[in-house]
């Protein structure tokens, strides 16, 4: 017993110890984020890159876009990640916020039809077969845009995200677009009803259902799908054009009309060549940055860290894993809108 | 040390779990108060809505209770008759002996393996065994995430009542050899009544545990917010709905979340009071 | 004397009743377990342990490569270690003691309310937990960290050492307290030193299940110890932990691989801390 309570006492010393070890000597500034899942395989990378070069460390937590904003809220994170921008009630409840756009993807559809590599869809077929309206792959419908592929006679199995994320939001928001029977029935949100089909938990969960059911379509992010190499069907575009989702198609999407603040989804874009379910992901900071007693130590951390993601490095890195860089303008607006970050009132370098 | 700073060692211990789950409470009822409000308590318990479109949003909890405590129970069903001989196994029969601690071990190991695992297990091995075998059409469901839930919870009914089982004294079960009572009787009417209340409240534990998990069963059900009615459907639990659509809630539904959290409590909290009648009325 | 026909049939098939399902509860332990190992052994090398989690880059390059991925899980490992010791020197001093209060009092109103919370405590989610340590934790420290959730940690973990510890001293014979009590040596003593070695098999198991428990858990880390890249010693910062990262790699397509050594690594811990804990608990049996 007596050893016992010798280990005991020595632990919680040792764990006390351990805890002030880093308090004395150089001060090293930690960031830490948190948000989407969905860029947080290029965030590592990027932060990654970034420590070597400034010795910044930066832990990033992909505990949701909505959980990203209320840590944001709630004065205990550097900066949040999103894939939805705050709507005006949201930004209403909080300090002036700044959105950073920081990379593009898009959410593609994935189809296990074995031997067909190939597939055109349209915005509203698709949304008729998540609706359960078109239920065989040989419907004429799908037929009359896919000349020469023979689809076999299987009922179509849809797939879609159990758990609330921001690839739903931009599936639904682009749904919403171009089929007024989607914005009645089923609308646009992180997590909606679906009548039909099967719900699978994250990006894996609906990539690995699909692959085990043939006859399957689901949607997914892309970086996910081009990095498994899945089969992905062609959109059709507002031009009546059948894009290949691409890094080059999907930061077409970009170069439209984005507002200064770059708050805009850009699904079902007019832009030549644009795939039509693309999307910005964006990372939210304070105005202000003097909050939850931060020094300016940290604030221009903060600031180095945004402007890095927006530099020539950290985009050349986003075609490298799947994801898209942004398009010239779109960055000349981040950039403006990252000179507005002050300290204390006063405009951060 | 005197025996009266002991008591009062001991009193704080039990007042510092009061302050724990008081203040869980707490917080939990404060977070709950706005769905309460919206929905009315009654309501929001027995409403299998869940609606999620802005302007038309109603939550309800029925969907979850019902997918919760269909799971959990068969869970327990289909435990009972594995950890139970196993429990006899090693606390009993092979008492002290290589094999019983290789067993242990091994079930042991079991309760180390992360819920994620079990859920991608459960996933790409039994899902496609349970459609190969005719079970369900999509694999998927009640019936899939109760097997992979009750192997889940092996481990604590097994682990513990093994222990409850060795304990009881060798003198009552030579007693009982002794009056001529086969290894069997002297389980039956020595081990048990004795181990009995232990052996219990290992299962409670195990049921808790059951309650409150998440990851693997919510990569198993189906996620349909629908109430099951066969073992074949699908369905949806409490803490599968929390974890999955947590991170990305804000007002009305974050409160209805959070209330569903609270009705866990109170749901456990229920389910132990009646396990408890149980044993309280065998034993008259 | 002869032992009828019935009561031999009941024995004998008792007997191989409860070793063919000890058999069959084996199978699918065993066959998860094979399916970890043969998944996860190839990730495993000295690296494994020391360096911090790959880039979603290194891992195409190494698939292209048809080699490993590099990297390991070094901060996952060292998160995981800070916060399993917080938790245990909260919950287990915590546990044991309310355990010998329940144990020692059983008729008491207290006392019964204590255990019907504990049992409570034990049914809640875990994210739940996470939920309300945010609360109760983060938000007021501004930050996430190890703290928060080795706290978080502890309140899983206390339930289950609270609930073994009291039904195991419940077993233990009065005899040994009262010979104890009649030698007049203080309550205390008694407690410390004749009771509580009698039931460390017990309680050990207790403990050793909750650790097992605590080390697989994501959900309530997301929420308290956010996660890190880096190895991170400074309790008061965010942590990562091998669960946490494991959920990272799911949710990565080219990191799929670290999933199953992550795992594999937990296996292991486990595996350690029940020889140590069986080592340990054959010394002190009475």
């Amino acid at each position: 017993m007596k050893t016992m309570k010798k280990l005991m006492i020595i632990l919680s010393i040792v764990a006390v110890v351990l805890s002030s070890c880093n308090s004395s000597g150089k001060k090293k500034i930690d960031l830490s984020g948190a948000g989407a899942t969905f860029p947080q395989p290029y965030y590592n990378l990027a932060f990654k890159s970034f420590q070597q070069k400034s010795g910044t460390a930066i832990s990033y937590g992909a505990i949701g876009s909505g959980g990203g904003i209320r840590s944001l809220k709630d004065g205990i994170v550097d900066f949040a990640g999103s894939d939805a921008y705050l709507s005006d009630d949201e930004a209403a409840e909080m300090k002036a916020v700044i959105h950073i756009p920081s990379c593009l993807g898009a959410v593609v559809l994935s189809y296990n039809l074995p031997g067909i590599d190939k597939l055109n869809l349209t915005g509203p077929i698709v949304a008729a077969i998540f609706m359960g309206k078109i239920t065989k792959w040989n419907d004429p419908q799908i037929m009359a845009i896919n000349e020469g592929i023979s689809l076999p006679d299987k009922s179509i199995t849809a797939v879609y995200r159990s758990d609330g994320s921001g690839t739903t939001y931009v599936f639904s928001d682009y749904m919403t677009k171009i089929s007024p029977e989607w914005k009645e029935q089923i609308g646009t949100g992180k997590s909606l009803n679906f009548p039909i089909g099967i719900a699978s938990k994250g990006n894996p969960g609906v990539a690995g259902t699909i692959s085990q059911t043939e006859g399957s379509i689901g949607y997914i992010g892309s970086e996910y799908a081009f990095a498994l190499k899945t089969t992905i069907a062609n959109l059709q575009n507002p031009a009546g054009e059948f894009i290949t989702p691409s890094a080059a198609s999907i930061s077409a999407a970009a170069q439209g009309d984005i507002p200064e603040d770059t708050r805009t989804m850009i699904t079902n874009s007019t832009a030549p060549g644009a795939y039509p379910i693309s999307c910005f992901t964006w990372l939210l900071v304070y105005q202000e940055q003097n909050y939850s007693k931060r020094t300016i130590e940290q604030a221009q951390a903060t600031v180095d860290l945004m402007k890095y993601m927006i530099g020539d490095e950290a985009q050349s890195l986003t075609t490298q894993i799947h994801y898209a860089p942004l398009p010239q303008g779109v960055k000349e607006k981040a950039a403006k809108a990252i000179a507005k970050i002050t300290y204390n009132g006063n405009p951060l370098k | 040390m005197s025996d009266k700073l002991f008591k009062i060692i001991l009193s704080s211990s039990a007042v510092i779990i009061l302050l724990i789950s008081g203040g869980m409470v707490y917080s939990l009822t404060s977070g709950s108060i706005p769905a309460f409000k919206e929905f009315g308590f009654f309501n929001f318990i027995f409403s299998p809505e869940w609606n999620a479109t802005p302007g038309n949003e109603e939550y309800g909890a029925l969907t979850f209770i019902v997918g919760t405590i269909m799971t959990s129970l068969l869970a327990l069903l289909f435990c009972i008759p594995f950890s139970l001989p196993v429990a006899i196994f090693i606390g009993e029969y092979f008492k002290g002996k290589r094999i019983a601690s290789v067993l242990g071990t091994i079930v042991d190991l079991l309760a180390g393996i992360p819920s994620i695992v079990y859920g991608l297990w459960g996933f790409y091995v039994l899902r496609p065994l349970i459609v190969s075998l005719g079970l369900s059409e999509q694999g998927f469901g009640v019936l899939t995430a109760s097997l992979v839930l009750a192997i889940m919870i092996i481990p604590y009914a097994a682990s513990l009542s093994s222990e409850f089982i060795r304990l009881v004294p060798g003198e009552l079960k030579e007693g009982a050899y002794s009056l001529g009572a086969t290894r069997a009787e002297v389980i039956q009417s020595i081990i048990f009544p004795l181990a009995g209340p232990g052996i219990f409240s290992a299962y409670m534990l195990a049921l808790g545990r059951a309650f409150g998990e998440t990851m693997a069963v919510t990569m198993l059900i189906g996620n349909a917010n629908i109430i099951p009615t066969s073992l074949t459907d699908t369905g949806n639990t409490m803490a599968s709905i929390i974890a999955n659509q947590f991170g990305e809630a804000g007002g009305l539904k974050l409160s209805s979340l959070i209330a569903i959290g609270l009705l866990l409590f109170i749901i456990t909290a229920i389910i132990n009071y009646i396990g408890k009648l149980i044993i309280k009325r065998r034993n008259q | 004397m002869k032992i009828s026909r019935y009561r031999n049939i009941k024995n004998k098939a008792l007997y191989i009743g409860v070793i063919i399902l000890s058999g069959l509860t084996a199978v699918p332990l065993i066959a998860i377990l094979v399916k970890v190992i043969l998944k996860g052994w190839r990730q495993i090398n000295f690296d494994f342990f020391t360096q911090t989690t790959p880039t979603t880059l290194d891992a195409i390059y190494a698939i292209n490569a048809g080699e490993i991925i590099p990297g390991g899980i070094a901060n996952g490992i060292i998160g995981m270690l800070l916060m399993v010791l917080m938790a245990c020197v909260i919950a287990i001093p915590i546990g044991i003691i309310c355990g010998i209060y329940l144990a020692e009092n059983t008729k008491s109103h207290l006392a019964s309310i204590v255990r019907f919370l504990t049992d409570l405590l034990q049914g809640i989610p875990s994210i739940v937990v996470g939920i309300i340590i945010y609360i109760w934790v983060v938000i007021p420290m501004k930050s996430y960290s190890a703290i928060a959730g080795g706290v978080a940690l502890s309140i899983i973990m206390l339930p289950l050492i609270v609930r073994s510890t009291e039904e195991t001293l419940k077993m233990l014979p009065t005899t040994l307290k009262e010979a104890g009590l009649s030698l007049g040596a203080s309550y205390s003593s008694v407690v410390f030193r004749v009771i509580l070695p009698s039931a460390f098999g017990g309680i050990f198991t207790g403990i050793l299940l909750a650790v097992s428990r605590v080390i697989g858990e994501t959900a309530p880390l997301m929420l308290t110890a956010l996660g890190s890249s880096a190895v991170q010693w400074d309790v008061t910062k965010p942590a990562s932990s091998v669960s946490l990262l494991i959920w990272e790699f799911y949710n990565d397509p080219n990191l799929q691989n670290m999933i199953w050594s992550a795992s594999l690594f937990l296996l292991m811990f486990i595996l350690i801390l029940n020889i140590f804990a069986k080592r340990i608990s054959n010394k002190w049996r009475i």
